[in-house]
């Protein structure tokens, strides 16, 4: 047998001090004790949950100074596809209470000469403590921020204290992030942080795949992903459509339904989400990784149906009616 | 086209002349550009309401039922405490016992299961298409859309074809419960309360529920494959079988529910196929198509405007403080004019895809009947559009004076057949 040992988390009720509005969307909470006791330390890249119901728990970096024991600040992307986590997180108003665990730091900032910091969206809230010590220690650093445009990017003014070392790159006026020329040379004193989107991540890790050395990209995948179910770890399956006579590949960061879509064959949906039975599929053969709330556990063992929004398969092949 | 635009302050939501005129849409512009959570006072005594019209937050709140909950009802009308318990549909149920509740029958209307009925589809659909072009001159509402979807739900409640005018009527009479062409008992009108303990405050609905009540009794214990009969037999998933005033209100939902909202989406397509030959033009040559231009078709016609919850708590959002209690009001056919979702969102263009609409909702609620609807127009636009030598407008349109159904009354055309 073996034991396991507990490390005892912080946990505690949380004053709301103030909620604003720090770009379109992201609402900035600063929390507070109620008690006004000093929280517990953190260091740059630290996260902490946020309890908002029963089953709503969500991670979100703490963007605030490491060194203000009376505060901490978080920041929230409204994201209509969160199953509600957000939009939780987004009502919560000045003088509310809020249950938060941690913190606790998967995201280190480990100390090198110099460092990239590549900050999508919402992702740019762990960067702002780790730029804030890099400069502190007089580190060689660069942040490029990208967002879909400037009004929906946070943080513009404090970062603006920065100058040139940092670059915003909003997207509707400046196109993408350009990760050809950001990481196009390769220095065995530098490390790459970076964190935002599963698109950015993704184009990130490819990127220094090719010819940085192992160790120097550090990323976070986003905050509210973490406790959904994760890309990452995701399967490849071939897709066979039996009707339509085709066969297709499902990679790890697309879905069935995308997937059908994209070949030009039609499917119906609604919610992506599992909870409407709208995109229910014959299921032929395939072992079948049930991810809806809609059937029960006996019609996702019949293996014979499955919502191809989210479900996916153990098995290598799996065989649509379709 | 675009709508003209109108000035924040003149918009109105609640009034229904607004609706009747069919100018809603520039008042969804500009509170999505201007207001996206916009305070709208009503008029006949209800408690006022928010509307959220961008497609985001529409998404949102119809994914989120914890916050913003059906169970205080999804219309605009506020029906009475006590009688809420008696007029309860799945609509109105969230949580646990709504899942149990729609899965009843929810997997009835999947794809596989509806590909059976296709052979009926296409030869009512003929058989429609036939009667109606004896004549050139009709209204197309009658000869067309009227009758067809309601012919197709009795077909899978498996109600003798006699009962079908009668069908018809009911729905007609429920749906337009705002309208005094309609309706016998118009709703919020002082006779209505004395019904407000039935759905819609329409006596129709004791009619309908009557009728529903023959049926369960005729199949009770039986074997047969319709929808009654699987209702009456079948036990929710939660183990917690049917109350008769469910059952009523369930019957009543899946009459009314899909009738007058597939006519009005057949309506409005032959209007904006009439309205955009180009496209029409596009589809005959691209019969293959049909699935992918029906999405757009339903994109375009929005046939359900809006659907209503409450929040169960205070939630900020966009700068306004909705209180808990406050009705909130998502309006799909705004979003489904959302610039920021859907490229010239007022171009009929068939090669839009994906086409991510939400005509049926978004969310747990999400329309059962929608691969009914959608196979339904399939099959009627694929019988109907090769018999159309031409065809015009001969006079006004008439829309019904409602802000949930998006309808057409009357649409008078002349139709030059051909052979198909
Ligand atoms: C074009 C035609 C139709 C349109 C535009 C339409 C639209 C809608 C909408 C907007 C909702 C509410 C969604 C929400 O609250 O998120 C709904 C619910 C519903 N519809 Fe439809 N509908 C159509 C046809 C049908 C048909 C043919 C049937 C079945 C006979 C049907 C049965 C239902 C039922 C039972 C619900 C309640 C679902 C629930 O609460 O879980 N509808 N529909
Ligand atoms: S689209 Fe709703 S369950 Fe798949």
């Amino acid at each position: 047998m073996t034991t396991k040992t507990t490390v005892r988390e912080h946990e505690g009720d949380m004053l709301v001090e103030s909620a604003v509005l720090g770009a379109d969307d992201v609402l900035v909470l600063t929390l507070v004790d109620p008690d006004g006791d000093s929280l517990p330390a953190w260091t740059p890249g630290a996260h902490v949950d946020l309890i908002l119901g029963p089953d709503l728990v969500r991670q979100y970096s703490l963007c605030g100074s490491p060194a203000d024991s009376r505060a901490i600040r978080v920041a929230v992307l409204k994201a209509p596809d969160s199953r509600g986590g957000s939009v939780a997180a987004h009502a919560l108003t000045e003088g509310a209470t809020v249950r938060v665990r941690g913190p606790r730091n998967h995201f280190p900032l480990v100390t090198a000469p110099r460092y990239v910091f590549l900050a999508g969206g919402i992702g740019i809230t762990p960067m702002l403590p780790m730029v804030a010590e890099a400069d502190a220690v007089g580190a060689d650093w660069h942040l490029f921020y990208g967002g879909r445009s400037l009004a929906s990017m946070a943080f513009l003014d404090e970062l603006s204290a920065y100058g040139d070392k940092v670059t915003l790159v909003p997207q509707d006026e400046a196109g993408m992030l350009d990760l050809a020329s950001i990481l196009g040379d390769p220095r065995p004193d530098t490390l790459v942080y970076c964190c935002g989107p599963e698109g950015l991540l993704g184009a990130v890790e490819e990127r220094c795949a090719v010819d940085w050395p192992a160790s120097a990209l550090h990323l976070e995948r986003f905050a509210a992903k973490a406790t959904d179910a994760p890309a990452e770890g995701e399967r490849s399956f071939e897709l066979v459509l039996a009707g339509s006579g085709l066969t297709l590949v499902v990679p790890p960061d697309r879905s069935v339904f995308d997937v059908i879509q994209d070949a030009g064959v039609s499917v119906l949906g609604s919610c992506h989400e599992g909870i409407c039975g709208t995109c229910e599929q014959i299921v032929l053969e395939g072992d079948v990784d049930h991810r809806d709330s809609v059937l029960s556990e006996s019609e996702q063992a019949a293996n014979d149906a499955m919502m191809v929004c989210v479900s996916r398969c153990r098995s290598d092949r799996l065989v649509l009616d379709l | 086209m675009q709508p003209n635009p109108v000035p924040l302050d003149q918009v109105d939501l609640a009034d229904l002349d607004v609706f009747e005129r069919n100018e809603a849409w520039g008042m969804f512009d500009t509170l999505r550009r201007e207001a996206p959570v916009h305070w709208n006072e009503e008029h006949d005594g209800g408690s006022g309401f928010w509307s959220i019209t961008r497609y985001d937050d529409i998404e949102m709140v119809d994914k989120d039922p914890e916050t913003f909950t059906s169970t205080r009802f999804t219309n605009l009308e506020e029906p009475p405490e006590e009688y809420q318990e008696l007029r309860r549909s799945i609509l109105e149920t969230d949580g646990p016992r709504h899942l149990a509740l729609r899965k009843l029958l929810m997997r009835d209307f999947n794809p596989a299961q509806l590909r059976r009925y296709e052979d009926f589809l296409r030869g009512l659909a003929t058989l429609t298409v036939d009667t109606a072009l004896q004549q050139d001159e009709m209204d197309f509402v009658d000869a067309i859309a009227a009758d067809y979807p309601i012919a197709v739900l009795a077909r899978l409640l498996d109600t003798p074809e006699e009962m079908t005018p009668q069908l018809i009527s009911w729905g007609n009479e429920i749906v337009g419960f705002s309208d005094p062409e309609f309706a016998r008992v118009l709703v919020n009108s002082e006779e209505s309360q004395k019904y407000r303990h039935l759905p819609f405050s329409s006596p129709v609905s004791q009619e309908i529920f009557e009728y529903g009540r023959k049926l369960a009794a005729e199949r009770k214990d039986g074997d047969g494959e319709d929808l009654v009969s699987k209702l009456v037999n079948r036990i929710p998933e939660d183990g917690v079988p049917l109350s008769p005033e469910h059952y009523d209100n369930y019957f009543l939902l899946l009459v009314v529910a899909g009738n007058e909202t597939t006519r009005q989406a057949i309506s409005h397509s032959m209007k904006a196929l009439m309205d955009n030959p180009d496209q029409m033009q596009w589809l005959l040559e691209h019969p293959d198509k049909m699935q992918q231009a029906v999405e757009e078709l339903l994109r375009w016609a929005s046939p359900v405007y809006h659907f209503r919850r409450t929040a169960t708590r205070d939630v900020e959002l966009h700068g306004k403080t909705i209180k808990s209690g406050d009705k909130v009001v998502m309006w799909f056919a705004s979003g489904n004019r959302d610039d920021t979702k859907f490229d010239d969102p007022y171009t009929l263009d068939f090669t839009r895809f994906p086409n991510d609409h939400m005509t049926f909702g978004k969310g747990p609620h999400t329309c059962m009947g929608s691969n009914l609807a959608r196979f339904e127009m399939r099959i009627i636009f694929e019988t109907l559009l090769p018999r159309i030598a031409s065809i015009a407008q001969t006079g006004e349109i008439d829309r019904v004076r409602s802000n949930f159904v998006n309808g057409i009354k009357r649409f008078p055309v002349r139709i030059e057949s051909k052979q198909g």
